[in-house]
């Protein structure tokens, strides 16, 4: 499965521009000691932080996506530092929770 | 996965995520009815519902205090986290169950979705409504601005006692939300207070009254998202800017009276 | 050392405080790893150290999977980005360099003051970077840490550590310059 995939299967909005990958796994933590301790290369990244500081930790364990959930607002300074990093920052309104179900139903499994 | 609550006993949640139960052994038969999964207090506070179980990974002492004031019945530390500065304690002089699992975030909700009717968590409910007189029961109380190791001690108190008064759960939740916003405001932003608790036959009121530099502009204060806080505070889940909000969503009454330099007043009042 | 062409993985992750105490007698700062929350302010001879930031991070070693190799990397405070604050610094060349060939730089901190003596050596930053490596794609970009020796002037520098300060706050802010 692709981050395309993920994006059209739940209807997640693009707020970045990236080249689209392959996506395995998933991650749910709102810690960058976390997800720099415990994501793996491939996970979708589920989180409700939108600090700049998430696309250097996302980009070191090499997550295929950050998905920003409970439709909270990204500043424009993490979506310029995406681009540059060519990090992937999608969004929704679900929550976390209910995040984690949808993305369960499309098969993918934890990190 | 919509907002329809059913029931589940912890016990069941133990066995789902084959946790280890820190603290509350014996309450592991009560119902919770939903989840709540964030590192994010604030929005524990905002938006969590009574009776859930909290899924964290923040094991400080201000995720079990949160959590409390929320009204949940017990907090689940993922990664194999273990409580820091004195939660497991707190936990357990308020009756709180303490786990922890292995399991990460994703597995753990995955899991306790599968439990059948589990259901999701957001949005608080706020019922208002009417007002009366003579006091039945006054209490003081003192905070200290910046001693954080006893934050959240004051609204712990203020709701023991509301609940041993025998107030509607619901109402007495509303209540330790906002003192205890209230109180976190004291600790953070402002040298110390006087508490009053005052129940009437229609009113519980609440008057923080607190020497400090004062808030200069209280419209601006009130808006979701403003702070001043920094970021040593923000390291503990406060200092969002939802400090004030909460306060006026939980309660019926919200009056705020401020002189910088001087202090500021916080008057929140609950309809009984 | 063996032949071993090492696969490295994470062991021994604490989590924990880093911890940023700055004394208002002699403005110097420092730093530690707690694993509780401590707010303390206290005094040591002429200094009254107060603590300026307490961050929630983790610690950790790497470990061979093929043959059991540890490095320890206790003295690793934690890894901050460059944002590129002053265009003429070393770790701004660098980064800048390394940029072009999609490689993405970090800078490494260890506990200050000692750091500043007794940096972290370079053997085990490129150990870290290999460890970084080996779980990414490489083929799309690569991750390079540096010792923040290169730092050409620490006062002025106004990079961000990834830790978790902000982790709560719904509306970000600015963060505090730390160095
Ligand atoms: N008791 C107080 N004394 C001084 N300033 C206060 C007080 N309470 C609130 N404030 C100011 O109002 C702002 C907003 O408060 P609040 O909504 O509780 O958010 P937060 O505490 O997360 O910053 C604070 O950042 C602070 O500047
Ligand atoms: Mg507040």
């Amino acid at each position: 499965m692709t981050t395309k995939d993920v994006i059209e299967k739940i209807g997640l909005r693009c707020l970045s521009n990236f080249e689209h990958r392959e996506v395995e796994g998933v991650f749910v933590s709102d810690m960058l000691s976390d997800v720099m301790a415990g994501a793996k290369s491939g996970n979708l990244w589920v989180t409700v932080q939108t600090h700049k500081s998430i696309v250097p930790a996302a980009n070191l364990v090499d997550v295929s996506a950050i998905i920003i959930t409970s439709g909270k607002k990204v500043p424009q300074e993490t979506i310029d530092l995406a681009n540059q990093h060519d990090i992937a920052v999608l969004s929704t309104d679900l929550p976390s929770f209910e995040l984690v179900g949808k993305l369960y139903g499309l098969g993918l499994v934890s990190s | 996965m919509e907002d329809t609550a059913g029931t589940v006993k912890i016990e069941t949640i133990k066995q789902a995520l084959g946790a280890v139960v820190l603290e509350g052994q014996d309450r592991l038969n009560a119902a919770v009815d939903h989840v709540y999964a964030s590192d994010l207090m604030s929005d524990v506070l905002a938006f969590g519902k009574p009776d859930s179980i909290l899924l964290t990974g923040l094991a400080t002492r201000q995720a079990i205090i949160s959590a409390h004031m929320a009204e949940f019945k017990g907090v689940v530390l993922i990664r194999g986290k273990r409580p820091k500065d004195g939660a497991e304690q707190f936990a357990r002089d308020n009756q709180l169950v303490l786990m922890t699992t292995e399991m990460d975030m994703y597995d753990a909700c995955v899991r306790i979705a599968a439990e059948e009717g589990m259901a999701v968590t957001h949005a608080a409910a706020a019922e208002p409504e009417s007002s009366g007189e003579d006091i039945l029961f006054s209490n003081n109380f003192t905070i200290e601005g910046s001693d954080f190791a006893k934050a959240g001690m004051v609204s712990t108190e203020v709701k023991s006692i509301l609940k041993k008064i025998g107030f509607d759960p619901k109402l007495v939740r509303r209540v330790a939300i906002s003192t205890y916003e209230g109180e976190m405001n004291v600790v953070m932003h402002a040298k110390r207070a006087a508490v009053r608790l005052q129940v009437t036959p229609k009113v519980i009121e609440i008057v923080i009254d607190d020497e400090g530099k004062g808030i200069p502009d209280v419209e601006q204060a009130m808006q979701e998202g403003f702070t001043t806080a920094t970021e040593e505070m923000r390291a503990m889940g406060f200092g969002s800017g939802m400090g004030l909000p909460n306060i006026k969503r939980n309660s019926d009454d919200l009056e705020v009276t401020s002189e910088v330099g001087l202090g500021t007043t916080l008057r929140i009042r609950f309809f009984i | 050392m063996s032949e071993c062409r090492h696969r490295w993985e994470m062991a021994n992750i604490q989590f924990g405080f880093v911890v940023f105490e700055k004394c208002s007698h002699c403005n110097n700062l420092r730093t530690y790893f707690s694993l509780d929350d401590t707010w303390d302010e206290y005094r040591e001879g002429d200094c009254l150290w107060s603590i300026v930031e307490n961050a929630q991070t983790f610690r950790f070693d790497l470990k061979c999977r093929e043959c059991n190799h540890l490095e320890t990397f206790q003295d690793l405070m934690g890894l901050l980005y460059c944002t590129s604050c002053l265009p003429d610094c070393e770790v701004e060349v660098v980064r800048k360099r390394y940029e072009a060939e999609k490689t993405w730089v970090l800078v490494a901190f260890g506990f200050l003051p000692q750091a500043r003596t007794r940096p972290i050596e370079e053997r085990k930053l490129d150990i870290l970077s290999e460890y970084f490596n080996q779980r990414r794609d490489t083929k799309r970009s690569r991750i390079k840490i540096i010792s923040f020796n290169l730092i050409s002037d620490l006062s002025r520098c106004r990079g961000e550590f990834i830790h978790d300060v902000g982790m709560l706050s719904q509306e970000p802010e600015e963060r505090k310059h730390l160095l």
